[in-house]
């Protein structure tokens, strides 16, 4: 039988339940005595087992099944020894492995010395005060016992732009210590070589080589390092490793690449299709008969039915927030034994749909976010809380920390100390904005650059994520109130609402999600004091800026009436006057190609009926990019 | 581009077997030697390129012949080829300055590419 066409599934499915793994074992830490968890993981490994022996994944199917024999004596004594959490663990780290070797059309990676380790019998906390003394035994005795899980939590070396270089032999490599040899002379040529596992010594001794782990310091590009070294022979498989975070998000997007869609949603979809299809024939008919009302009706339905497919198909890009949240129990985990913090995770909503997307582009800021706050808000001991719910045609994503907080004068002196502003510039930043300063590349809130979060995805690089999608950052925190960051975003990114307006004669989009009303206004009622125009509304006075001006396009003069557009930046209303209102539509939103999508402002553009093309302008973007709202 | 070969091997099979993989690829088998002596000596004379160079010769072994070539001219470029097994053989020769190894049984592309690399 061809097991091929299973391939993807099986993959998906054991992705799902690796993470449920994950999220047991760090609830059994906490409660070693919980029986139906303990049965709950015994049952994952059992399924992993099942699948991995009908695919013919034979290390695959032994690892699980080796975990799934552990588990049956936990199940049978009751309990979880604290010992064998961290062995559970680096098991499922492996088995993710596996899976992504299998992903890659690689061959399983060697699971033989994981199987050979038993769960240590002294308590985890033994095993943890003595690191630098692991760090010791690890070089002495570089062999075949550490290889499988020592590329994962080897320490990198202090330097900061020296990263770690793995290098995978064939199995059935010849001679592979010298074959070692030659990959470390090779990584020598492009750089200073710190340490490698095993090192030259080793080798010379005739050490058994499946790996070669390297420590490298060079300003050669890595594509250039890959490109030797898969040229040397026996080489199977180069990567590098500046960062743990990069292997992580390679592993979680796989898991959305690919989605189920019920069955029954997809009949629906292709009984949509075939109601399409003769409503063609009917518009056909009517079109060579001139029949008008015909023509009208049923292009009417057409439209319905339009609405409704466009329903369905979002429904089938739609997935649980669950699907990027799976790994976070673990992170949360990890992060806080690292901190030596005493750290809660707290999910709600994850049930909640979000765009496929949507959702790729969130899951990097979202474990940002969530180690920023165990790193910089939770002090000793708290709760993280992310959750979702739907607003309207947005969701809600927050993540919550009940830490010390932030203060906001505190952000403004640093701004000043860091001379991005002035002191009167910095006092009048409004509490709201002067948190926002955090989103300033560069601009961190730490004394001290942390591992965990003061490197590579930065707030700034939360906020860019944010901003692309269409969606929005804010950020609710004060001294001792811990801190929320909310990010707003549409459910979908594809297919939007606009409102149609007018500028200087051409037509441009605005999306929906970012009009909170639309105002008529008497051309009388604004006020100018020097360049700034504004009015009033609701005892607020708002801020006037015109589209044009800012698109670049010739101003029209208003006539008695002034037609605005109110929306919001950084907190604050701003009024955006337009020629005219045009409607309302939803509009196909493509992303722009070079070189206009280096330009500010613009999202994206649409087709019209009439074949004009549309650029949909996010107001957000476009009176950040021109400083018209810093300036004040 | 051609390169100027010498095979050393003491089998005649074996040499002609490399030698018809790199007259194949386009290259100048220059020199054939059955033993280290008369490759150390080929060598001076002629300066090929590369050396595909046997590990077990009668009277003077490929690597002491990898060795006096290496003191002779220390840009040499000797790729051994050893049998199976014969793993701290090829290590030494690998530290005494050879620049890849093929392993008997060996294919031809496997052969040309580690070629292409040690010379590229």
């Amino acid at each position: 039988m061809d097991m091929s066409q299973y391939r993807d599934l099986f993959l998906t499915e054991t992705r799902e339940h690796i993470n449920n793994l994950n999220k047991l074992v760090v609830i059994l830490e906490q409660e070693p005595d919980n029986r139906e968890t303990i049965d709950a993981l015994f049952r994952e490994a059992h399924s992993i087992k099942g699948m991995a022996a009908t695919m013919g994944f034979d290390r695959t199917a032994r690892l699980s099944h080796h975990l799934e024999d552990l588990l049956d004596d936990f199940r049978s004594s009751g309990q979880i020894p604290s010992a064998a959490i961290d062995y559970l663990l680096s098991g499922i780290d492996i088995l993710d492995g596996l899976i992504d070797d299998l992903q890659s059309n690689q061959p399983e990676r060697k699971i033989e010395a994981y199987l050979l380790e038993t769960p240590e019998p002294q308590p985890i906390m033994v095993a943890e005060e003595s690191e630098p003394e692991m760090l010791v035994t690890d070089a002495e005795a570089p062999g075949e016992a550490e290889e499988e899980t020592a590329s994962e939590e080897e320490p990198l070396p202090a330097e900061p732009d020296a990263y770690q270089v793995l290098v995978d032999l064939a199995e059935d490599t010849p001679a592979a210590a010298a074959r070692g040899l030659l990959i470390l002379r090779e990584i020598e040529k492009s750089g200073e070589l710190m340490s490698s596992r095993p090192n030259m010594e080793d080798l010379r001794g005739g050490a058994p080589c499946q790996q070669i782990q390297a420590w490298l310091r060079t300003t050669l590009a890595k594509g250039h390092i890959e490109e030797a070294l898969l040229k040397i022979s026996g080489v199977v498989k180069v990567r590098f490793i500046d960062d743990r975070r990069k292997e992580e998000r390679r592993n979680r997007d796989e898991g959305v690449r690919t989605i189920r869609v019920r069955t029954d949603l997809l009949d629906q979809l292709v009984n949509l299709t075939g109601e399409l299809i003769t409503h063609r024939h009917m518009l056909n008919t009517a079109t060579t008969s001139r029949d008008w009302d015909d023509l009208t009706q049923t292009l009417t339905r057409t439209g319905l039915l339009l609405d409704d497919l466009h329903h369905h198909i979002l429904q089938a890009r739609l997935m649980p927030l669950e699907s990027i949240t799976g790994r976070l129990p673990r992170i949360v985990r990890d992060l806080s034994r690292k901190t030596d913090k005493k750290v809660t995770l707290q999910l709600t909503g994850a049930e909640v749909g979000i765009d496929r997307a949507v959702l790729e582009a969130l899951t990097d800021p979202l474990v940002h976010l969530v180690r920023n706050a165990i790193d910089h808000g939770i002090e000793q001991e708290g709760i993280v809380t992310v959750s979702a719910r739907r607003e309207k045609d947005l969701v809600l994503v927050e993540v919550a920390d009940d830490g010390k907080g932030m203060d906001a004068d505190q952000l403004r002196q640093k701004a000043v100390a860091r001379g991005l502003m002035t002191t009167p510039q910095a006092n009048n930043l409004s509490d709201r904005d002067a948190l926002m300063l955090v989103c300033q590349p560069g601009f961190s809130t730490a004394e001290a650059i942390t591992e965990t979060s003061g490197r590579g995805v930065g707030m700034d690089v939360v906020k860019a994520a944010v901003g692309n999608l269409g969606g929005t950052l804010e950020i609710l925190s004060a001294p001792g109130q811990g801190t929320r960051f909310q990010m707003r975003l549409p459910l979908s990114i594809s297919i939007i609402k606009i409102l149609l307006v007018s500028c200087a004669g051409h037509p441009v989009g605005v999306p929906l999600t970012r009009v909170e009303r639309t105002l008529d206004l008497q051309t009388s009622e604004i006020r100018c004091s020097g360049q700034k125009r504004g009015f009033s509304l609701d005892e607020e006075v708002i801020r006037l800026h015109s589209l044009s001006g800012a698109l670049g396009l010739p101003e029209v003069a208003a006539g008695e009436t002034t037609w605005v557009i109110l929306t919001e930046v950084q907190g604050r209303r701003i009024g955006l006057q337009v020629d005219h209102f045009l409607g309302q539509r939803e509009a196909f939103v493509k992303s722009l190609g070079f070189p206009l999508n280096l330009l500010t402002g613009l999202s994206g553009a649409t087709v019209e009926g009439d074949g004009q093309i549309v650029f949909i302008v996010d107001p957000l973007s476009l009176l950040e990019g021109c400083q018209l709202f810093t300036n004040d | 581009m051609a390169l100027r070969v010498m095979v050393v091997d003491d089998a005649l099979f074996m040499r002609n077997m490399l030698k018809d993989i790199f007259v194949r690829a386009g290259h100048d088998v220059v020199a054939e030697a059955e033993n280290g002596e008369v490759a150390l000596e080929l060598y001076q004379e002629l300066k090929p390129a590369l050396v595909t160079m046997d590990i077990v010769m009668p009277k003077k072994s490929g690597i002491e012949a990898l060795q006096d070539i290496m003191a002779l001219d220390a840009s040499a470029c000797v790729v051994m080829v050893s049998a199976l097994g014969q793993d701290s053989l090829v290590l030494e020769a690998v530290e005494s300055g050879a620049k890849d190894f093929i392993v008997k049984p060996f294919k031809e592309e496997k052969v040309l590419e580690i070629v292409n690399r040690v010379t590229g």
